[in-house]
This record gives structure tokens, C-alpha cells and sequence, in this order.
């Protein structure tokens, strides 16, 4: 086992250097100069060239990428925003709270809705409810999350007025002057951009769970079950339902890092100040050590949560762990 | 004496996109206490449609069932479904093809052991264990103590098929049904699973229903043997009669393309052609397009199920006459002999 | 000297000029009932969104950006600055924090203010001559490093700033501060530097405030308002300072921005009554449907001028353009408005020179027409030269109105005749694109201006004087380089007065009807809209927006 993470170790940080790496490269290839962009538009040679030295951009790129590294490694600094010199740590650690709200939220409430609805219409197949169940998955596959978002907040929020139309509100109270705080109103302003992330999801898993459990309910393991004078109760429960839930488990993992970038377009529609909006921004004024940093950030989100979700299917599948 | 499974005239249908698949019709047979039926025929022929449908394991939304199935005097078509799951595993056994997929894999062996029992009896999971340990020595796994906490995956073939064996009679059923139960398993292991069950079988005293393609599995263990085609019956006898005296050229195929150790020709004596569609089942005789020896009538007359002149309540069915089935018959068994001679 | 993205935030008063200016592009009553009225509604909490943006610093002195500055105001106390009322009163100069505007000595080179007595920050202490002193030092301190100061190379202005700025001095020694009294020593007569005064660079700090390069979030504030709390990217407060003296507005209790909102769901919300206004402004398309049922300037629509102006660059030192006629061609060609239309209703007033209202030498002309193209006239004009000119580089941003009107504006080059090549450029590379010598693009349609300070020089001069091109950086874009007009610019910017005006109103004209390098389109307004209950509307043509302490939603 320890051989196994090890590797797995290994493994990681040679994809953060990867990554990172090429970061820095596609910003090396782009012609794009943020010393000019910090240092304000009207200045002159002489300014930009004093800002160029004060954010070391004048150094060789190589230099530049190792700084960072020796940074990230000795100080845990990711270093400060070229935009308004505040530390990238502290804008990720401020940033990473609202995304993770957003999708772990999200996550429970797919989940939640996906895998009854799609254990129930794999037992009644072609039945009126399994129709319907997969016309609302085909819309909720097809439908821009943007265009869900917008249609929510307008008709929910605005029309009828039942939910906040945007906003973010963070759950331990204490802000000086936030508008709103604490968990009833961090749930309350999350319950249109939940709805509006987990849409996609549910439906993916709802066609992933009803497939897998329709499959799973013919194989022959539980026939046997059955032959052995089991109730479809525990057939579902004992047999069905462990095995069919492995692939969910992987793509579950998989899916919680990258939907931990990918809340993009629901961040912006619902104003919430996730990482997702904040490397949007970065990316339009070309804050390199802040595009560096979120990505270095989903770069380890996506490997933590790739290993955690090899240790879970090890943990329930026993025929793959390593023995 | 009680017959611990009698059917009589079972049919069973199913309702599918293309239509009604007739996958068995008109099904009779009696099985003793402690005595062992062959069941033969080929994939299609309706042999493990006809046991599932006895089990209760077809699905009632898409089939339907008509006759009657008696276990030991009671009527089990039409029984409640708690019913049947009482019967299932604890009546009866059922055992099946390919193990490898038939053990739940993310389950230890005890596990699955002990759920079985526990399904069936009321007592605690100690005791529940130790009757799994103690089935588990009975089909001869070496360190079953130790085994019996492991995954189906940690096993190999014959050894899962030996933890199927235990499963399907841990209860102590009356009867097992075991469909194709060596079909997957090399030539050796199947040897000593047969063994086994034989074992078992006079320690138990299990009647034991053995549905399979391989007539020299059903030379070795059946004590009665019935030949399906095409969803029926078309022969059925004593395991000696049926090998002294087939009467059908169907059972002359099978005989036929035995592979024999000591055969010089070239190729196996195929039956040509293919088993029938069961959503367009022949008309008349269900061996007819395939038959050499077919006549007229074979095409629109069903053959009724005959006494034959050898054996105890040995029936077949056939257009032929008396006189020119005898014949055939002995040229057939003249040349296979010659064979064996040469 | 920045250019329409920064806007840019101080004017120099030399005239009743830009009272008429103000009042012709017809926005000098846009003010509700209560104009002027301090105590009209106080209390309550003013709710204001930022479409798509937040504050970069709420440091008075790294903040370059107008919505910054329009904050800032609110808890400024400058030496002099303009007072929230509406129309002509509004856009006069006057002391706020001096008693009056200062003395100054025989040879101009040294100014002497009075600090008013009494004033106070906003954590009780007192506010003295050396506060202003402070906030030089920041701006020019390299532990700072502030890019602010050297932009309107202050150093050299200042006695002794120089010597600061290179970290050889430990203060600057053209500025005295003595209890109340605050002396500045210039190198040279400065007709403009009162103005400057007013900017939010020189609003006073205490003089214990830090250094700082990230720049502080909050501090205290002698000005109506303080910062009570920042969160960059989530929300910045500001609180009604208790010990504010004067009679500046101060209506709401607290004052909350909420950054980067979507543009539309910021409009619903204030819709909604969720949010009382978006600083930033509205969706282009929600103009014209929220001046129909609400009217302009009646009570919930606004629309204020500006002294931007947006013009299409022409590259004239490359073939095609750097033929007088083909350019003419392409004044008459482009479709003024069509763009227009493309910014929504009430975007601005059509134009086709430099000079804006409120500029002294802005005299309206039409040296080309404003009304839609004329294809014909530039087909004539151009001639065959259109025929054989090379294909045309048309650069512009990635934003969908960039690209919006960038494909208008090729429509109408390729109706006369030009091949085209559509050129998108991430806004990160934009300006390195066109502002470098030697560029290859032709035709550039982000091109537009705004007023650092209410002088035409900061027009004609800065943007056409071709002897001040350089390598890289360069805001003449178009780069024009035309000894004889070069020579009227000297001969303009020595004159005042009222002859200053009309030499640059000269050349206002001569510039489009001689030589027309760019292609003005439009003069823009900004537009806002207000929840229900906001009231006290009071609009800052320089700020482009309203006054934010004089808003009252109580």
C-alpha cells in the first residue's frame, strides 16, 4: 500500500510541474505585456520599465518559473496579484470556500435526486415515468447552464421574487458590513445557482445510474441471488445497488475536480466570487501569478480527488486492491 | 412415494419487440427423491427456460406460464411470491453455468454463504458462519477456515464452482438444479465436480436435475434422461434405455456426434442445420427441417409421445414407423461401432 | 493623459465655457426636486453594484481609475475640488479643504494654502497641514511604488520631488507643512497645478499612514465618508464619518458596493429593489425600453454627458493611409449612425472632430457627415487608389460590442471598395498592438479619448503631435506627423485665453478638414438607472457619475 502512494505521490508532482510549466509557457507565447498593464496605460517607457523591474517580469521566464516554485515551496506563496498586488494565497483561500460551496452543495443535491430517480427507472423501464425521467434528462444534458441560470434567477428571483436574484453571503457570520451572512442566508442565496449547476450533473448521472443498475440487475450474480430465495429488496440492496454504484464512485470523483473550474458559468451568473469568476477576470487583465495559482489549485484539486477516488474503489471493489 | 418434482405439460411464452418467443411447450416429466434427470438438448432447446420457469425466476411481466409444476404434491405455478422465495434455496437449489460471473465479486465467499442461510433460517450469523465452514469442507476446500473470508476473484474456476455447489445446498434442499454446471470448466474439473456431486448427492440425498448439452455427463450421473427440441420433449427414458435404443432421429444425432477417442474419421458426425427459431417455431415436428429422414406428415403433424418397446416408460417422439426406426437404428450403431473397431 | 478605459478625473476650470458646454448636451437638469438639499433623507443603507469590476486600490494614492475616484470623493477632504450640485455650481471649482485658494507668490512658483481649522479624521484625530504633505509622500515615495506621480512627471514640477522619487532624500523639500499652512514650491509657473489639486491622488492621509505597495484597504477619512471595511472582489463599506465637518452631503448611514456583478442580473436586481444602482452603468440593449417607461432624467433613467470622445484610428505612416484622400474617403464612408445605434439608445451625440463641450475651442462642425455614409462622395474621393491599396489590417478587442462595431465599420470599408482583414486581439494585447512604431494594422475601431483636465491641449497636442512619437506607448496611435500642423501646436499652446480658444478651434478644424488621421463618430453619455427609492440625483459631468453621498434612499 505505501508502494501504491508513493507512486501515486510521485505521480502528482510531476503533473503540477506539468501544469504549471505550461502555464507559464502559454504566457511566454502570448505577446502580452502586464508590466505595461500595471503600470497604467498612459505611462511612459520609463514607468513601465520601473514596474517591469519591481514585478520581476524582466527576468528570463525560466528564472521566473522557478522563483515561483522555490516560493510556492519554501514560503507556500503563490505569490500577489499583478492587477492589486494582494497574495494569490489569500484571494484562493478567500475564493475556494464560495466554489466549494457551490459544488459540493451541488454534488449532494445531484446525487440526492440521480440515483433514486435512476434506480427507479431502471425497475420500470419503458414505463411512463422512465419516458418522461429521460426526456428531462435529454433537456438537462442539452441546455446551457448559463441559459438555465439566467431563466432561474429571471422567473425565480425576479418574477415571483422567491429567491435572491445574485449574490453570495458567507456562512460564519463576522464580515464588517457583509449585507448578509451565516448558513440560512449562505443556503438561501445558493439554492438557484444549486439548482442550476446540479441540472447537468443529475441528468448525466440519472442516464448513468438507471444504465448501470438495468445492466447490473441482469447480471448473473444476481440471478444467483435471487435463485437463493433473496427479496428484491435485499437483491437491490445487497447486490444491485454495490455494484452498479462503482462506476459512479469513479466518475463522481473525477467530476468533483473538474466542476471545482468549471462553476464558471454559474459563478458569474449568480455573482458569487468563486474561483471560477476570479480566473476569468485574471485571465482578461493577464494576472499571471493569479491564473498560476488558481491553476495550480485545480491541478491539485483534480489530483487529490483522482487519488481519494482510487483509494474509495480500492476500499469498495476488492478485486483491484493492491494486494 | 411423493415425486419431489412433478411437471406436467408446462408452457412458457414470452412477449418481446419481435413477438411471442415460444421457449417451451408442453414440458412433462417426474423427477424421484434422490434420483438424478438429464435434461439434453441444444442452446435454444428450451432446457434451462423450462427449470427457471420451475423456479419461479422468469420475469411475469414479459412471460406466460400455463400447466403445473408440483413440488412434492404442491401446485407452485400461481404460488405467491413469498412462497416461491421460500422455495427457492431452501426446496430447491439452483446452480449455474459459468461461476465466474455468478458469485457476487465484491462479497467474500462466507458472506454470500452465510446470506444464504440466514435468508433461509433463524439463527445468529455464528452459527451461520459455522454452517459455511462446514459446507465449505464438504465440497473439499482446503483451509475453508481460512478461505471462507475471501473474494469469488481469489478462487479458480473449479473452486468456485465447488462454492456454488455449497450455496445452492447449504440449506439442504430437496432438490438441485444444476444448469450446465461443468460447461465452463476444463476437462479434469469437471471430472471431480461430477464426483463431487455424486458425493454429495448419496450423502444428502438430493434429487438432482442435470441440464446439459454433453450426453457423457448424462451417461455418468443420470438415472433418467429427457431430450429437448425446439421447446418439447422429444424423447425421454431410462439413461440405459436411451443409450441402448434411442428411437428419434434426433437422439441418433446427438449419439452420433459423440467425439469418441478411437474414431478415425476426419471430421465429428455434425446434425446439419440450425436449432429452430423459437418466435417462428416449424410446424408439425420441430426436428423437421433438419431431418433426414423426414416425410410429409412431419411438416404438419406434431408427433404424439409414444411408448417405445424398450424400457420402463420410455417415450419419444416420431412419424417413423416402428420397423424402419429399428433399422436405422442399427445401421447407425453398425457404423459407429465399426469405427471403434477400426 | 489616460485615455477613455482609465478615465481620467480632474478638470481645469478656465471659463464659463463649460457651463455652456454642460447645459448644450442637455443634461444640466438632471437633478431631482431636492437638488442641494443636505438633509433631504438621511440614513439608510446605499446598496451599489459594480457590473463586471471592482475597485483595483481603495488607496487614495495607487487608485487611477474613475470608479475608484468616485468612491474616494465621497470620503476625500482636497485642498479644492467641485461641490454636488447640479448643473453650473457643480462645475466650479472651490475650496474644501483650504479656507481659500491659496496665495500665490510674485514669480508663480510658490502656493500657500490654509487649512480649514477644526477638521478631523475620521478616527477623531486632527487634520493639519502635514496630512497633505503625506499624501505627496506616497505618491512619490519609491517604497510606494506608485506609477501615479511620475505619469504627470510631478517630480519635476516640485522642488526637492525629484531627489524623493530616487530614494536621495527623505522628504520633499518644496513642500512645507507648518501646523495649518501648506507651501509648495515649484520648479517653474504651473497655470494648471490648482486643478490637479483636486485630484484624489492629493486627498490628505494621516501622516502616520504606512507605505504600502499592495495598498491599504482601509484607513481613515476626513471626508464624509470613511472606509469602514474592504473585501477585494466581495464588497467594500463605507461608513458616514462622525467627525466630518462641512456641508458636503452625507445622506445614507452606510454606503455597500457589491463587485463584479453580471452586467443583466445587476439591472434585475436593481429592478428588483435588490440593489439601488449600478455604478458601472446598464446593458447597452436596456436603454432604450427603460427610457420609454421611464422617461430621461425624470426620476429613475439617467443620462449624463462625458467629455469622451470615440473615434476609428487610421494608421497613417503605412500605405493606404498615408494617402490624405483615401482617408477622406473613409470619413465619408463609415456609417456614424450605425455605430451609434449599436451602443443603445442614448449612447452620445454624433460627431465628427475631436474637441468635445466643455473643451474651451470647441466650436461644432461637420467636416464630414454625420447623418449615414456617403458611398458615392468616397468612392469619388478615394478613387482608384482604393482599388490598388493593400489589404487593410482591422484590428479591435474580443468584446462582443468591440467586435460588434468593428464588423459595422468593415462593412462599410469594404462597400467602397477595401479588402479586408478582421484581426481580433485579446484586450491583454491590445494596446502593444497599436501603440507600437511600426505596426503593422491599418485601421484600429477602439480608438477614443476622455479629459484629464479641461484643456484642448490635452486633446489636439497629446494624441496628434507627431514629434513625440516614440518606440512603444504611443497614444497618437494614428501616428500623424505633420511639420506644418505641428508648428500651428506650438504657436497654439503658447497663447490663453480667449485666443487660445480660438486658435484651437482652428485647428479643431483644420485637423478633420486638412488632415483627418481619425475618424470621430460619437461624444459618449453615460447611463444609469436607479431603484425606486433613490432620490437626490445629483450628476458629475468629470466623475461620470452621480454623487454618491448626496443619494438618499432614507
Amino acid at each position: 500500500m505505501t508502494q501504491f502512494l508513493i507512486r501515486r505521490i510521485f505521480w502528482a508532482i510531476f503533473l503540477f510541474l506539468v501544469a504549471t510549466i505550461i502555464t507559464y509557457l502559454i504566457f511566454w507565447v502570448i505577446p502580452s505585456d502586464p508590466a505595461a498593464l500595471a503600470a497604467g496605460k498612459s505611462a511612459t517607457p520609463a514607468d513601465i520599465a520601473r514596474v517591469r523591474h519591481f514585478l520581476h517580469l524582466d527576468e528570463p521566464i525560466w528564472k521566473q518559473y522557478l522563483r515561483f516554485v522555490w516560493q510556492l515551496v519554501r514560503h507556500g506563496s503563490l505569490g500577489e496579484s499583478f492587477v492589486n498586488r494582494q497574495p494569490v494565497r489569500t484571494i484562493i483561500s478567500k475564493d475556494a470556500p464560495v466554489t466549494a460551496s457551490l459544488v459540493f452543495g451541488g454534488a449532494v443535491l445531484w446525487l440526492s435526486l440521480s440515483i433514486p430517480v435512476g434506480i427507479l427507472s431502471a425497475l420500470r423501464p419503458r414505463s411512463i415515468m422512465d419516458r418522461v425521467t429521460m426526456t428531462l434528462v435529454l433537456i438537462g444534458i442539452s441546455a446551457h447552464p448559463v441559459w438555465i441560470g439566467l431563466i432561474f434567477s429571471y422567473v425565480f428571483g425576479y418574477k415571483l421574487g422567491l429567491t435572491p436574484i445574485a449574490g453570495y453571503c458567507n456562512f460564519f457570520p463576522g464580515t464588517v458590513g457583509a449585507q448578509c451572512e451565516g448558513p440560512v442566508q449562505w443556503a438561501y442565496h445558493l439554492i438557484l445557482p444549486w439548482c442550476t449547476f446540479m441540472i447537468l450533473f443529475a441528468a448525466l448521472y440519472v442516464r448513468l445510474i438507471r444504465a448501470n443498475v438495468m445492466e447490473t440487475m441482469n447480471e448473473d450474480y444476481v440471478r444467483t441471488a435471487r435463485a437463493k430465495g433473496a427479496s428484491q429488496r435485499r437483491v437491490m440492496v445487497q447486490h444491485v445497488l454495490r455494484n452498479s454504484m462503482l462506476p459512479v464512485v469513479t466518475i463522481l470523483g473525477m467530476d468533483l475536480g473538474l466542476a471545482l473550474g468549471g462553476a464558471i458559468f454559474t459563478e458569474g451568473i449568480f455573482n458569487l466570487p468563486g474561483l471560477g469568476h476570479e480566473i476569468i477576470q485574471a485571465y482578461g487583465r493577464a494576472d499571471l501569478p493569479l491564473i498560476t495559482g488558481i491553476v495550480v489549485f485545480s491541478t491539485i484539486a483534480v489530483i487529490v480527488f483522482n487519488f481519494l477516488v482510487d483509494v474509495t474503489y480500492g476500499f469498495l471493489d476488492p478485486r483491484i486492491r493492491p494486494s | 412415494m411423493v415425486a419431489a418434482l412433478e411437471v406436467k405439460d408446462l408452457s412458457t411464452s414470452f412477449r418481446t419487440d419481435d413477438g411471442i418467443v415460444q421457449a417451451v411447450s408442453g414440458v412433462s416429466f417426474q423427477l424421484d427423491p434422490g434420483s438424478t434427470l438429464g435434461v439434453v438438448g441444444e442452446s435454444g432447446s428450451g432446457k434451462s427456460v423450462t427449470f427457471l420457469t420451475v423456479m419461479g425466476l422468469v420475469d411475469p411481466r414479459q412471460a406466460t406460464v400455463r400447466g403445473s409444476v408440483l413440488l412434492q404434491g404442491e401446485e407452485m405455478l400461481g404460488a405467491s411470491q413469498s412462497r416461491m422465495r421460500q422455495v427457492r434455496g431452501r426446496t430447491i437449489g439452483m446452480i449455474f453455468q459459468d461461476p465466474m460471473t455468478s458469485l457476487n465479486p465484491v462479497k467474500t465467499i462466507g458472506w454470500q454463504l452465510q446470506e444464504a442461510v440466514l435468508i433461509h433460517q433463524d439463527v445468529s450469523k455464528k452459527e451461520a458462519r459455522k454452517q459455511a465452514i462446514d459446507i465449505l469442507k464438504e465440497v473439499e476446500i482446503p483451509r475453508a477456515d481460512q478461505r471462507i473470508d475471501d473474494y469469488p476473484h481469489q478462487f479458480s474456476g473449479g473452486m468456485r464452482q465447488r462454492v456454488m455447489i455449497a450455496m445452492a445446498l447449504i440449506n439442504n434442499p430437496e432438490i438441485l438444479i444444476a444448469d450446465e454446471p461443468t460447461t465452463a470448466l476444463d476437462v479434469t474439473t469437471q471430472a471431480q465436480i461430477l464426483r463431487l456431486m455424486k458425493k454429495l448427492q448419496a450423502e444428502y440425498e438430493t434429487a438432482i436435475v442435470m441440464i446439459t448439452h454433453d450426453l457423457g455427463v448424462v451417461a455418468e450421473l443420470a438415472d433418467q434422461v429427457i431430450v429437448m427440441y425446439g421447446g418439447k420433449v422429444v424423447e425421454q427414458a431410462q439413461v440405459d434405455d436411451l443409450f441402448a435404443k434411442p428411437e428419434m432421429p434426433y437422439t441418433w444425432g446427438l449419439l452420433g456426434s459423440l467425439p469418441r477417442l478411437n474414431a478415425t474419421g476426419s471430421r465429428l458426425d455434425q446434425i446439419p442445420g440450425q436449432p429452430p427459431s423459437l418466435l417462428n417455431p416449424p410446424s408439425g415436428c420441430p426436428f423437421h427441417p433438419r431431418c433426414e429422414f423426414v416425410m410429409p406428415i412431419c411438416r404438419v403433424e406434431l408427433p404424439g409421445l409414444d411408448l417405445s418397446t424398450v424400457g420402463n416408460d420410455h417415450r419419444f417422439r416420431c412419424h417413423l414407423d416402428e420397423e424402419s426406426r429399428a433399422r436405422i437404428w442399427a445401421q447407425k450403431k453398425a457404423a459407429l461401432v465399426s469405427e471403434d473397431a477400426a | 493623459m489616460r485615455r477613455k478605459q482609465v478615465l481620467s478625473l480632474f478638470m481645469l476650470v478656465l471659463g464659463v465655457a463649460m457651463l455652456v458646454a454642460a447645459i448644450s448636451v442637455g443634461a444640466a437638469s438632471s437633478s431631482s426636486k431636492k437638488a442641494g438639499s443636505a438633509e433631504a433623507n438621511k440614513g439608510g443603507t446605499l446598496k451599489l453594484n459594480q457590473a463586471e469590476s471592482d475597485f483595483d486600490f481603495v488607496d487614495p494614492q495607487l487608485a487611477y481609475r474613475t470608479d475608484d475616484w468616485s468612491m474616494i470623493y465621497t470620503t476625500a477632504m482636497p485642498l479644492v475640488g467641485f461641490p454636488e450640485k447640479a448643473g453650473a455650481a457643480g462645475a466650479q471649482l472651490v475650496p474644501i479643504g483650504a479656507t481659500s485658494f491659496p496665495t500665490v507668490s510674485g514669480n508663480g512658483k510658490t502656493y500657500t494654502f490654509h487649512i480649514r481649522p477644526g477638521l478631523k479624521f475620521s478616527d477623531g484625530s486632527a487634520l493639519t497641514a502635514a496630512a497633505y504633505q503625506r499624501s505627496w509622500e506616497r505618491i512619490l515615495s519609491p517604497k510606494m511604488g506608485s506609477p501615479l506621480g511620475v505619469n504627470l512627471s510631478l517630480q519635476d514640477d516640485i522642488v526637492g520631488a525629484k531627489a524623493f522619487l530616487d530614494g536621495k532624500a527623505s522628504k520633499i523639500s518644496g513642500i512645507s507643512a507648518k501646523g495649518l499652512t501648506l507651501s509648495f514650491h515649484l520648479t517653474a509657473p504651473n497655470a494648471t497645478f490648482v486643478s490637479i489639486l483636486s485630484m484624489m491622488w492629493f486627498t490628505p492621509v494621516k501622516p502616520s499612514t504606512p507605505y504600502s505597495t499592495t495598498g491599504l484597504n482601509v484607513y481613515p477619512a476626513a471626508g464624509p465618508y470613511y472606509i469602514a471595511s474592504r473585501d477585494p472582489g466581495r464588497s467594500t463599506v463605507l461608513k458616514r464619518n462622525p467627525y466630518y465637518k462641512g456641508d458636503r452631503p452625507a445622506n445614507p448611514d452606510q454606503i455597500v458596493f457589491t463587485p463584479n456583478v453580471n452586467t443583466d442580473q445587476s439591472l434585475l436586481q436593481v429592478k428588483a429593489g435588490q440593489a439601488d444602482l449600478d455604478i458601472i452603468g446598464i446593458p447597452a440593449t436596456a436603454a432604450a425600453g427603460l427610457a420609454q417607461q421611464y422617461g430621461v432624467n425624470k426620476g429613475r433613467f439617467w443620462v449624463g454627458p462625458t467629455s469622451c470622445v470615440s473615434y476609428m484610428a487610421m494608421n497613417n505612416a503605412r500605405a493606404p493611409f498615408n494617402n490624405l484622400n483615401v482617408r477622406k474617403a473613409v470619413e465619408y464612408a463609415i456609417d456614424r449612425p450605425a455605430q451609434v445605434r449599436l451602443l443603445g439608445a442614448y449612447a452620445g451625440k454624433r460627431t465628427a472632430q475631436m474637441l468635445v463641450p466643455g473643451i474651451p475651442g470647441y466650436k461644432p462642425f461637420n467636416a464630414y457627415p454625420i447623418k449615414g455614409a456617403d458611398v458615392a462622395k468616397a468612392k469619388s474621393i478615394g478613387g482608384a487608389a482604393i482599388a490598388s491599396a493593400p489589404t487593410l489590417n482591422v484590428v479591435h478587442t474580443t468584446s462582443t460590442a468591440s467586435t460588434n462595431r468593428a464588423q459595422v465599420a468593415e462593412f462599410n470599408l469594404k462597400q467602397i471598395g477595401f479588402k479586408v482583414n478582421d484581426q481580433p486581439t485579446p484586450a491583454t494585447n491590445y494596446y502593444q498592438v497599436i501603440q507600437t512604431r511600426g505596426t503593422s494594422y491599418n485601421f484600429v475601431t477602439n480608438g477614443g479619448w476622455c479629459a484629464d483636465y479641461f484643456d484642448p491641449f490635452d486633446y489636439i497636442n497629446v494624441l496628434f503631435d507627431g514629434r513625440k512619437l516614440q518606440a512603444a506607448n504611443n497614444n497618437n496611435y494614428a501616428y500623424f506627423n505633420n511639420a506644418t500642423f505641428n508648428k500651428a501646436l506650438d504657436h497654439a499652446s503658447a497663447l490663453s485665453g480667449s485666443a487660445r480658444a480660438a486658435a484651437y478651434a482652428q485647428l479643431d478644424h483644420d485637423l478633420m478638414a486638412k488632415y483627418a488621421p481619425v475618424v470621430p463618430y460619437v461624444i459618449s453619455t453615460n447611463r444609469f438607472f436607479t431603484a425606486s427609492r433613490v432620490k437626490n440625483w445629483i450628476y458629475s459631468t468629470y466623475q461620470g457619475s452621480p454623487y454618491l453621498n448626496a443619494l438618499a434612499v432614507g
